[in-house]
């Protein structure tokens, strides 16, 4: 049979993670155009449209000022006001328990075009990241705004080292990628995830340091806890870059990154391991 | 033979019967003993499809018929490449679209257009292909400036107008359909064949699955007849919806399915049979060949076993490669069934035999109304057609040419 070149051989499919990401840069069309139907659907219909993305932070950054001076002033040790450590700590965190929560049902959700219109499923998770993404930078200015009213005031003094954000920012969107694609997975065949994942990350969230500082733990098991917590570096690198203008150790970059890499691989090995089984499982 | 699109090869598809709660008993379970790891074992689980092989060219129709449960919408999912097959290969060439449900994927909140870009470059288009034949989906669905509304305000109609449009406006090089040209009103159902007449022109070749036995008979160039993954017979169209109307016939009576002789070519219950099938010449003597536009007749003998009240004789001629080119039978031509008791014989005269030379194969059966067979026998007579010039194709009608004109030299008169 005369198989013709390129499009036109005949070709079965064979998937490995080399493949996962020939596909997903294959489909970089497809999944912008998914990526802007998200934010498009999620504020169709109000009338402040995708300001909600800008004032969502907004006003989180407000009732967190509120209640941390107001209601119950927090004894942190920093520099800078209490309300902006907490903020920029959140929202790497907002970003990445967003996108993981997200990744529980963003397959099964999709179930139909996976089934009837044979989707690549690994588009989905990819979309998932990249909308949290685009939400996490739009708050960002949010940050930086609120740094700038605390500097005009007097309170605070503007980071040089915000100029490595992206550096800071990496290792999150790393990660981040790979745990979306290990639960995307996972999920399909564990449906429990989804509501063991909620508690998880609520755990997971009291011990980071993200309402507090480690040196506010109690010496022993729990600050030990703290450390070994393997977003405690990332949190720090990202916190301390972006707003506390200190330089984290070199130590602290490994660990982050290490996370970041090993979540990647794990992720995405777990993701081509179980990708056959998806479709029939949704 | 031209060029595949599609071949399938043994290919079989076992769906893991999985406890309720999925394919691992527990998460724990799955860590801690590497149960995520394990190839699950090719032993369990339903067999849905077995030993299945299928080829179809560019520009080639085929479909799979069979009773529900008999794994059409399985292997329709095999070639899509949205289930890989247990064991055997699924190869396809090109761009391959599903056509399974229609609007499947559409967002209801966003406009017709914007799911119209994103369903499109599903289906395999850039943004700027969907772009440029975006018009004619607008057309072709016939929603008019709805186009721009949210999805969720569309009319049933409208939806899966507008998903078909996307779909065919892809121009896949392969098309898999699942029993979706029976939604919409008749305009749109002549639209939707229209469509596909068209894809058939250009190349495309389609992998068809209905229920719709017209359709299948009107569509398909060769047919695949499954039941319970098996395939029962492959080959060409009247034949194989024959068998199945047979068979579901049969079953409908009570009756086993019937029996099956000569390689899967003849089947039926044998109440009837069919004791010789030949061509006659002019004079009623059997031949192997005939000139072209010669009377000639066919002869059917058959045999009766038990008695029948209902009964229909019917032929088929094709050439060699499975193209149809005549089929009649008894019940098509006006003849009612009265009795059929005595052994006996029926014959087909041609007052004039108008084929262009070539061998023809004759299929010939003796069954029900219903479809039901009492004896089908396919291809159980062939016969050489000869002529003078060597015309193409299978119809040579008697003429002449007329000059006023050109000038030329006339053939030397045959001898």
């Amino acid at each position: 049979m005369g198989a013709a070149a390129g499009a036109g051989a005949l070709s079965a499919a064979r998937v490995g993670v080399e493949q996962l990401l020939v596909t997903l840069h294959r489909q970089r069309g497809l999944i912008l155009v998914l990526v802007e139907r998200e934010l498009k659907a999620r504020y169709r219909g109000t009338v402040l449209g995708y300001l909600w993305s800008l004032l969502n932070p907004i006003l989180l950054l407000a009732v967190y000022s509120l209640v941390f001076t107001l209601v119950i002033p927090a004894r942190v040790p920093t520099h800078v006001p209490y309300p902006l450590f907490l903020f920029a700590g959140l929202l790497p965190w907002l970003f990445a328990s967003g996108a993981m929560l997200d990744a529980s049902v963003v397959l099964l959700d999709n179930g139909p075009l996976l089934k009837k219109v044979m989707c690549p499923p690994e588009v989905f998770p990819a979309v998932t990241v990249i909308s949290h993404l685009v939400h996490h930078l739009l708050a960002l200015p949010v940050l930086f705004v609120g740094l700038g009213v605390a500097v005009a005031a007097g309170r605070a003094t503007f980071p040089l080292t915000a100029l490595l954000t992206p550096l800071a920012l990496l290792p999150w969107v790393v990660a981040v990628s790979g745990l979306v694609f290990l639960i995307a997975a996972l999920a399909v065949h564990f449906r429990d995830l989804k509501d063991l994942l909620h508690n998880l990350l609520s755990l997971l969230f009291f011990l980071t340091p993200i309402i507090y500082t480690p040196e506010l733990v109690p010496e022993g098991l729990l600050r030990r806890a703290v450390l070994a917590n393997p977003v405690t570096p990332m949190v720090q690198v990202y916190r301390d870059v972006l707003l506390l203008g200190q330089l984290p150790s070199l130590a602290t970059w490994g660990w982050a990154y290490l996370v970041a890499l090993l979540s990647w691989g794990a992720g995405t090995a777990l993701f081509v391991r179980l990708r056959e089984t998806l479709v029939e499982t949704v | 033979m031209s060029e595949l699109a599609v071949r399938v090869r043994g290919v079989s598809k076992r769906y893991p019967m999985r406890p309720q709660r999925g394919r691992f008993h527990s998460l724990k379970g799955a860590l801690l003993r590497g149960e995520l790891w394990a190839r699950e074992q090719a032993k369990d689980g339903f067999l849905a499809l077995s030993g299945v092989d299928l080829e179809i060219a560019r520009g080639e129709t085929v479909a799979v018929i069979g009773p529900n449960a008999s794994g059409k919408s399985t292997l329709l999912k095999l070639v899509a490449g949205i289930l890989h097959p247990t064991t055997g290969t699924v190869e396809v060439a090109g761009r391959v679209t599903a056509l399974i449900e229609l609007g499947a994927g559409f967002h209801p909140e966003i406009s017709g257009r914007e799911n119209v870009v994103i369903n499109g470059m599903m289906h395999g288009l850039s943004r700027a292909e969907v772009q440029r034949r975006l018009p004619w989906i607008v057309d072709f669905a016939d929603v008019g400036p709805f186009i721009d509304q949210p999805i969720k305000t569309f009319s049933s109609g409208m939806y899966v107008r507008l998903g078909f449009a996307v779909a065919v406006a892809a121009e896949p090089d392969v098309l898999v359909v699942d029993e979706v040209l029976a939604v919409g009103d008749q305009a749109f159902t002549h639209k939707c064949l229209d469509r596909i007449a068209a894809l058939q022109r250009r190349g495309t070749a389609i992998l068809l699955v209905s229920h719709d036995l017209a359709l299948v008979e009107q569509l398909a160039h060769r047919t695949l007849y499954l039941r319970e993954g098996r395939p029962v017979m492959s080959g060409h169209t009247p034949a194989v919806v024959s068998r199945y109307r047979s068979d579901v016939a049969s079953q409908e009576a009570g009756e086993a399915a019937s029996e099956v002789r000569v390689g899967g070519k003849r089947w039926g219950n044998n109440a009837v049979v069919l004791t010789a099938v030949e061509l006659l010449d002019a004079p009623g003597r059997p031949v192997g060949s005939v000139r072209s536009g010669e009377p000639a007749a066919l002869r059917l003998a058959y045999r009766v076993r038990e008695p029948q009240e209902d009964f229909v004789f019917g032929i088929a001629i094709h050439r060699e490669d499975g193209s149809h080119v005549f089929g009649t039978n008894t019940d098509l031509d006006g003849f009612r069934p009265q009795r059929l008791e005595r052994d006996g014989e029926v014959r087909i005269e041609f007052p004039s035999l108008e084929l262009a030379p070539g061998r023809y194969v004759v299929d010939a059966a003796v069954h029900a109304v219903g479809g039901l067979a009492y004896d089908y026998a396919c291809e159980v007579c062939t016969f050489l057609v000869t002529a003078p010039v060597g015309w193409p194709g299978c119809y040579a009608p008697a003429h002449r040419w007329r000059f006023s004109g050109p000038d030329v030299q006339a053939p030397p008169a045959e001898g």
